[in-house]
């Protein structure tokens, strides 16, 4: 049985969380000491800056507390601490729950990517400790697979929902691809930074304008990959700009609509897209009424932030009946193995039937040649063969269905295991 | 198998398709998602195979009257979807595309057939003068829904609130891209359907040009398609300006088949 253990955004302010996150490094002597310490075969540890999860596969209630007993004690807590926030998860709960967790539909920003690899990570360092065994195994490819077609068959993590990654996917929505495209930055902070890096990725060209300080914007030039020029040529690269991402601490406009109507006589209708991220602002808001010149502020790029927060959540719908198939499919493969130790036990059982039967019959029969040792051999393991062949089939399916006639203690008692 | 049997059943698939496409993008269910592949492939092959039908008890290419015409418009329609989704993933133009495909389709299931048996139909200039017509429409109906998509992600842009169709309908510049390439390639189609028409009418009248009203629109929609292909040749980005012009010339073109079937005759005939 899948059992999981641990503290989440939702159920724990940060402080909480972190104070119970486990060191990356740390991991797998911690994961020792719970398989050495408590007899958990399998166990795996998940801490993220909004989760921090145990995983074990074990029976019993016992495994749960010794579960949470190294989640208190590996952070010098008392059980009574943590109790409070505190989640268990046994059995179809803890399948379900973490195949949400890898499909980012637990988390914080629902669709983000990252949990898909923190989740492998957490697995690959159990793999190393070795405490990774088939349950868990199984755990892993079949919350991943899932995780994976969720983000094939849904749009959940297709729309951004920071500022940076809106005013890139804004400039996407307007050029398509970026390559040959140019960038033009006034001011050299670190948002827009993180926007011209991702356009500059895409194959877009970075300028950078500089201002009082050249030789800042001669750095952020260097890491672009692009140039820098002085603050006079502003109109000129207006001009020739795609995309202008604006973000100075000046305390006027930087950005004038003249200038801007002068940089637009030249473009022949080409598109600008001018991104202010400066307060106070540094382009005229006015040119907004211009044509083909789309203005967005930072109270803009919040609002597509949160339009997208909501198209994610509503294509989460779609992404949970996915994750529900997933799991109704791992639960029943999971019941069908129940069965197959009785199976394992019941054809040991024949063919030992058969032995002893095929020596109490040769007593009778006196001594056989070879073609008739070997006619008996394998008429009896016909026999046996085809007798067990339905059951068997009949009975994993009933497992996998969870039918209550493939009980493991029933089937024993019935067929005399 | 009549073809108007095999119409009924491509009308009964592209009804599947077309009620999938508005739903997977108006209402985001996937419902129908999988039945939807198999249709438009099994549609596609059925309406091909009724076009093939049809040609075999006319005796000429099927593009006389309305029932015709409408088939060949939504076979080129589907055709010229499945062609740019292949080249270039689309699904917004599946929205358009495949409820036109069963509109014109409907219209054609609930028409009889011309039986016309006019020796001019035998003539060579009709496939020709049909075929680059009927699959100029077709680019042309391209540059037309991308235009439109065009102006609604503009307004998305410059409104700042994004509703559905900012998520819904491709970038600008695929857009302009797009609908700028295709009205090329519609303005191409044309001009050899005008002239092929022209020589046909020659041959058959001795007169290239009538006058009719087909005629004059016809001609109008290649005005305004000049003028489209040029202002995006001078300045590599069409823009607001093309949308509008490869919005505007459509309905023109439309009229030029509607006058067509309206009429029930064919060009040279017809004056």
């Amino acid at each position: 049985m899948i059992l999981i253990v641990g503290v989440s955004h939702r159920t724990a302010p940060l402080a909480v969380r972190e104070a119970l996150a486990f060191p990356s490094e740390q991991i797998p002597n911690h994961l020792k000491r719970l398989h050495e310490g408590t007899g958990l075969a399998e166990a795996m540890i998940l801490s993220t800056c909004n989760r921090v999860e145990l995983y074990a596969s074990a029976d019993g209630a016992n495994a749960v507390d010794s579960l949470v007993s190294c989640l208190a004690t590996s952070h010098e807590k008392s059980r009574a601490e943590i109790e409070d926030s505190l989640y268990r998860l046994a059995g179809d709960d803890a399948v379900r729950h973490a195949f949400r967790v890898t499909a980012s539909l637990d988390s914080m920003v629902v669709g983000e990517s990252q949990i898909l690899g923190q989740v492998k990570e957490a697995y690959q360092i159990a793999e190393s400790a070795g405490t990774l065994g088939s349950a868990l195994s199984a755990l892993r490819n079949r919350s991943l697979a899932a995780a994976k077609r969720v983000r094939t068959a849904t749009a959940i993590g297709r729309n951004a929902v920071s500022v940076s990654h809106v005013a890139v996917e804004l400039a996407r929505k307007i050029y398509g691809d970026m390559r040959g495209r140019q960038v033009l930055l006034i001011g050299a902070g670190k948002m827009s930074e993180i926007a011209a890096r991702q356009l500059v990725a895409g194959g877009a060209h970075a300028t950078v304008v500089g201002g009082r300080r050249f030789e800042r914007a001669c750095e952020l030039a260097n890491a672009l990959g692009g140039t820098a020029v002085p603050f006079e040529t502003l109109g000129q690269e207006l001009a020739r700009a795609d995309v202008v991402i604006s973000g100075t601490g000046a305390p006027d406009i930087v950005v004038s609509r003249a200038e801007v109507e002068r940089a637009c006589a030249t473009r022949r209708h080409r598109p600008l897209f001018l991104i202010d991220i400066a307060v106070p602002r540094d382009v005229d808001p006015t040119v907004r009424q211009l044509a083909d010149v789309f203005l967005y502020d930072l109270d803009d790029l919040k609002a597509v932030a949160e339009a997208n927060l909501r198209e994610r959540q509503r294509e989460a719908g779609e992404a949970e009946a996915i994750v529900e198939q997933s799991v109704r499919d791992y639960l029943d493969w999971q019941r069908s193995l129940d069965v197959v130790p009785v199976l394992v036990e019941l054809r040991q059982r024949a063919e030992q039937i058969r032995r002893a039967e095929i020596e109490r019959a040769r007593k009778q029969l006196g001594p056989l040649t070879a073609q008739q040792e070997e006619a008996v051999e394998r008429l009896t393991s016909a026999i046996v063969q085809k007798l067990l062949h339905a059951p068997s089939v009949q009975l994993r399916e009933l497992a996998g269905h969870g039918h209550p006639a493939a009980d493991a203690s029933f089937l024993r008692r019935l067929l005399g295991l | 198998m009549t073809a108007q049997v095999t119409l009924l059943l491509t009308l009964l698939l592209y009804t599947v398709v077309a009620v999938h496409a508005s739903l997977r993008s108006l209402a985001r269910s996937r419902i129908l998602a999988r039945w939807a592949h198999v249709a438009v492939v099994l549609a596609f092959a059925l309406h091909t195979l009724s076009l093939g039908q049809r040609w075999a008890v006319a005796g000429h290419l099927p593009v006389v009257g309305l029932r015709d015409i409408a088939t060949a418009l939504a076979w080129v329609v589907v055709l010229v979807f499945l062609l740019v989704n292949a080249a270039a993933r689309l699904e917004a133009l599946g929205l358009a595309a495949f409820p036109v495909a069963f509109a014109l389709t409907l219209v054609a299931s609930l028409t009889s057939p011309s039986g016309r048996a006019d020796p001019q139909l035998q003539s060579l200039y009709l496939p020709v003068h049909a075929t680059f017509a009927v699959f100029g429409g077709g680019a042309l109906f391209v540059a037309f829904v991308m235009g439109t998509l065009y102006l609604i992600q503009e307004r998305e842009l410059r409104t700042r609130a994004p509703s559905f169709f900012y998520y819904f309908a491709p970038s600008l510049e695929r857009c302009d891209t797009l609908g700028g390439a295709s009205a090329g390639v519609g303005l191409t189609l044309l001009t050899l359907a005008i002239v092929s028409g022209m020589l046909w009418s020659h041959a058959a009248r001795g007169t290239y040009f009538s006058g009719s009203a087909k005629e004059w629109s016809a001609v109008s929609a290649w005005l305004i398609y000049v003028v489209l292909v040029v202002v995006r040749h001078r300045s590599g980005w069409g823009g607001r300006r093309t949308a509008v012009l490869a919005i505007a010339g459509f309905p023109v073109v439309l009229f030029v088949f509607a006058w067509l079937t309206w009429a029930m005759r064919f060009a040279p005939t017809t004056s």
